[in-house]
């Protein structure tokens, strides 16, 4: 089932392009990383889809229809940084939410739990960390079990023992099946967690697809063998080589189109040579994600 | 509605300012019904007690009760002006709340504020007007009562311009001395451009008229004295000071309507910017 479908959306401000010309795609069961460097549109995407911004040109549907005042209780989304009531504890700034959004209070107790709030939920806001502050806005969006998470930045800001946290937390509400749609600047972090991804340029849809595929292109292979330099000009005279390099120890390579790692060692084992080594080394998302936007 | 009301109860119940002016308004408010039932003219044929029995009670405290609208005014700036500090508004309509329902919970707080004001006056006056009344019957306790009703208005009027000013500046410092400002700076400078007949039309004019001062004389006046004396107010009118002012019927209908285009100032408003 497809969840969200934008299409065309266009958003400015004044001057400034935003979004322009924006189409994509979420399926159902997707954990769909949105990246692009500041600027690029990311967080106007989330807004527009959520109903805080109306685009100029272009339009979206959730769960295949127009949107309306039923989408509060299916999408939950954490958009920009959260606002509570500093003089209310956690508990009564997450049961003002249970209202707004028609929730039972007793599943106060249940989300605040998932984000390990809960020797907290008598505290002020305003006395609570910042790592603490990102898990409330989370138990926010999680209450009344959405069908759906939209989540802006949703580690900004916190150090790596709060980042790992909300990946978990991410981690387990992908696992029961949510559909989840993720800004962030963290490559590492869409990278664990992320299914899908699409990646933004001046507001402009540059590049998407699933995780594994951005991936699979330019994979590094390193070898080694006793004739090195012999080795080297076999494969580029038998177009397996798209770059290289090679010093006395390894040969590091990337493979042209249609030629796999497999194919690469039956080739040198039919020719005479045994590879004492044989790597493969996936180009990361960051490097990737650079090559894309510069 | 009922939804709207209990999210706006939940703020303002666990919020110790709130709590704190309501209680400084209750006890300021009876201090002054303490001071004032204290004072002792000795006059011959002039009585200050009858300030405290029926009918005139409900007269003199929702006169006294009115002189502290500004206090619940400022109070509903507060809380209108931190959901802009906080961004609260924002967050609401982010979670599913639509711009009218942050309107409508913030009216439900100046309704309830008022009501607050009224049962004060209500409670004050019964029990000074049981403890200071001769002679009690019915038609004698309820003459004035009405004004409960005025004073509940009138306090509504106060925080919906409150609540204008609020919406128009988002800060809640600059809000309330701007409110002040209006009440009484701005709005008697700006009256007195006009003729002396249009003076009585102006907004904190009407309002404040609603629950105008007690004629002091003709109250603490005993019958003899009054018998005696006659017209106990020197003529204002006839040496140019003062204007007949609106029949009281005109002065409650311009309120409401006031009190209508504030209302639909502060919903034009939050509909058209951002929050």
């Amino acid at each position: 089932m497809t969840i969200l479908e934008i299409q065309n959306i266009s958003k400015h401000y004044g001057k400034i392009q935003a979004v322009k010309g924006l189409s994509l795609t979420v399926q159902k069961g997707m954990v769909f990383g949105i990246l692009g460097p500041n600027g690029s549109g990311k967080t106007t995407t989330l807004s527009v889809i959520t109903g805080i911004l109306k685009p100029q040109t272009g339009s979206y549907r959730w769960f295949e229809q127009e949107p309306s005042k039923w989408l509060n209780r299916k999408v939950g989304s954490l958009i920009e940084i959260p606002y509570f009531y500093p003089y209310l504890s956690l508990y009564h700034n997450l049961k003002i939410h249970c209202l707004i959004k028609n929730v039972p209070e007793k599943d106060i107790e249940r989300v605040l739990e998932i984000t390990g709030l809960t020797t907290r939920k008598g505290s002020r806001f305003d006395t609570l960390s910042l790592g603490m502050k990102q898990r409330l806005a989370l138990a926010s969006v999680l209450l009344g079990d959405p069908e759906v998470l939209v989540l802006d930045e949703p580690a900004n800001g916190l150090d790596p023992e709060g980042i790992a946290e909300v990946r978990n937390i991410i981690k387990l509400e992908a696992e029961k099946g949510k559909t989840i749609i993720l800004a962030s600047h963290i490559l590492d972090e869409v990278e664990k967690v992320c299914s899908h991804v699409g990646v933004l340029k001046w507001g402009q849809l540059i590049a998407s697809g699933k995780v594994n595929e951005l991936l699979v292109e330019d994979d590094t292979i390193i070898i080694s063998c006793e004739r090195m330099s012999e080795l080297h000009e076999v494969l580029v005279r038998a177009g397996f080589v798209k770059t290289s390099h090679f010093n006395e120890q390894e040969i590091t390579l990337t493979l042209a189109d249609e030629k796999t790692s497999a194919d690469l060692n039956a080739f040198a084992f039919k020719n005479g040579f045994t590879l004492s080594q044989i790597e493969v080394r996936k180009k990361s998302l960051e490097s990737q994600f650079l090559e894309l936007v510069r | 509605m009922k939804q709207l009301f209990k999210i706006e109860l939940v703020k303002i119940w666990n919020y110790a300012s709130f709590r704190v002016i309501l209680i400084l308004h209750f006890l300021l408010f009876l201090l002054v019904l303490f001071v004032s039932s204290q004072i002792d003219i000795s006059v011959p044929g002039v009585t200050v007690k009858n300030f405290f029995q029926f009918p005139h009670v409900w007269e003199s405290f929702a006169w006294i009760a009115s002189w502290f609208n500004l206090l619940l005014a400022v109070t509903l700036i507060l809380l209108v002006g931190n959901e802009f500090s906080f961004k609260t508004f924002r967050q609401q309509v982010i979670t599913g709340l639509s711009r009218n329902d942050l309107i409508i919970g913030k009216s439900f707080i100046v309704l309830l504020v008022a009501l607050y004001g009224v049962l004060l006056v209500l409670l004050t006056s019964t029990i000074s007007g049981l403890i200071f009344t001769r002679g009690l019957s019915l038609a004698v306790v309820f003459e004035k009562s009405y004004l409960l009703v005025v004073y509940f208005i009138q306090a509504v009027g106060y925080m919906t311009l409150g609540f204008l000013i609020a919406v128009i500046f988002r800060n809640t410092a600059l809000s309330v001395v701007m409110y002040l400002l209006y009440f009484i700076l701005i709005e008697p400078i700006i009256r007195l451009l006009f003729p002396r007949e249009a003076r009585l039309y102006f907004p904190v004019k009407i309002i404040s008229n609603l629950t105008p001062r007690p004629e002091f004389l003709t109250i603490a006046s005993d019958e003899p004295m009054l018998d005696a004396v006659g017209q106990s107010n020197l003529d204002l009118h006839a040496i140019g000071i003062a204007t007949d002012p609106l029949p009281f019927y005109l002065t409650l209908l311009l309120a409401l309507g006031y009190i209508a285009i504030f209302s639909s100032l502060i919903f034009i408003i939050l509909r058209k910017r951002d929050i």
